[in-house]
């Protein structure tokens, strides 16, 4: 038997343990563990196939995320329907999006519902995991993505921007906006859960400083 | 009465740059300002001379830093949901096994 060649050896040593990610990507974007099993199985045979195009000590994650979501992408016809619900989801999503920060601004608005009761958001973690990951896979798919690869895995805009291929304003915008129907999801999760109480009236003591 | 004339326009320059915050202007920045940067910076997106500045604002000010702290608890009840991910054993041997068939060979 030969010695391994570099691009073997590098494919053991930076790509194959990314498995974990990988799964977790997959995971989100074909929703069910099987499909997310079959995906991640293909991605890595790709990857094998086409390993002298991975630049060693580069981000194996990046690459493979890519690959991940071409094998996705092209499977797309099978859940046309699926896909066909999606893209009308983030149709409209999308028309309340031009997302910043900042007073009036949707992504003011839980914080703003809450501020008297939990200013610092404490109530978030007693949401569990489950409800999480669930609202994550209840996002429209153009934000999912983003908002999986950088809140998730870590990439930067820029690194989003390669994997998902539009540019890194396009990237924000829809990270801003995924983050934002997360938080009202998550809040009305925390409401339902007793997390927090739906009507208490608001304290205006004088404590809080606030004339 | 020239005085007059001279208070009159120090009120109104002062009053053009009033914040919302009379404490304000931590790092250089108003509230607004600092609330507009605060996902950039969060995300290590800004560049070291404005992510020190809206470091120091977000941190030091009163009624930013409950916005801070909410976001970040936030964004660290996501992060714990997902890496409680991991895959399953059998998909690596899954996965390994399928790149044998194709040439690939563990040590």
């Amino acid at each position: 038997m030969s010695p391994p060649t570099d691009a073997e050896r590098t494919f053991r040593e930076e790509v194959l343990p990314e498995i974990d990610a990988i799964y977790r990507f997959a995971l989100r974007l074909a929703g069910s563990p099987a499909e997310a099993q079959d995906l991640v199985q293909e991605t890595f045979l790709r990857a094998w196939k086409n390993r002298d195009a991975y630049t060693p000590g580069t981000r194996a994650r990046s690459w493979l995320f890519t690959i991940c979501r071409n094998v996705f992408l092209r499977g797309e016809e099978r859940r046309r329907r699926h896909e066909e619900i999606v893209r009308e989801q983030s149709g409209q999503a999308a028309g309340a999006s031009e997302a910043a920060t900042g007073d009036g601004e949707p992504d003011h608005a839980v914080f703003m519902a809450v501020k008297d009761r939990d200013p610092e958001g404490t109530f978030w973690a007693g949401v569990v995991d489950e409800r999480i990951l669930a609202a994550i896979d209840g996002l429209p798919g153009d934000f999912r993505e983003v908002v999986v690869l950088s809140d998730l895995e870590g990439l930067s805009y820029r690194e989003v921007a390669q994997v998902v291929g539009v540019p890194e304003g396009t990237v924000k915008s829809r990270l801003f906006r995924g983050r934002q129907i997360l938080k009202k999801e998550l809040h009305e999760v925390a409401l339902e859960a007793g997390l927090l109480d739906r009507d208490a009236p608001e304290p205006r003591t004088s404590e809080g400083g606030e004339p | 009465m020239n005085w007059v004339r001279e208070l009159r326009r120090l009120l109104k320059e002062a009053r053009g740059k009033r914040t919302d915050d009379p404490d304000g202007l931590e790092g250089g920045l108003t509230c607004q300002e600092a609330a507009d940067h605060l996902q950039e910076w969060l995300d290590s997106e800004l560049d070291e001379e404005m992510a020190a500045r809206v470091g120091v604002h977000l941190e030091t000010c009163a009624r930013c830093y409950p916005r801070l702290a909410f976001e970040r608890a936030f964004r660290e009840a996501v992060e714990r949901a997902a890496r409680a991910e991991k895959a399953p054993p059998d998909l690596k041997a899954r996965v390994l096994q399928a790149l044998e068939s194709e040439g690939y060979r563990e040590e």
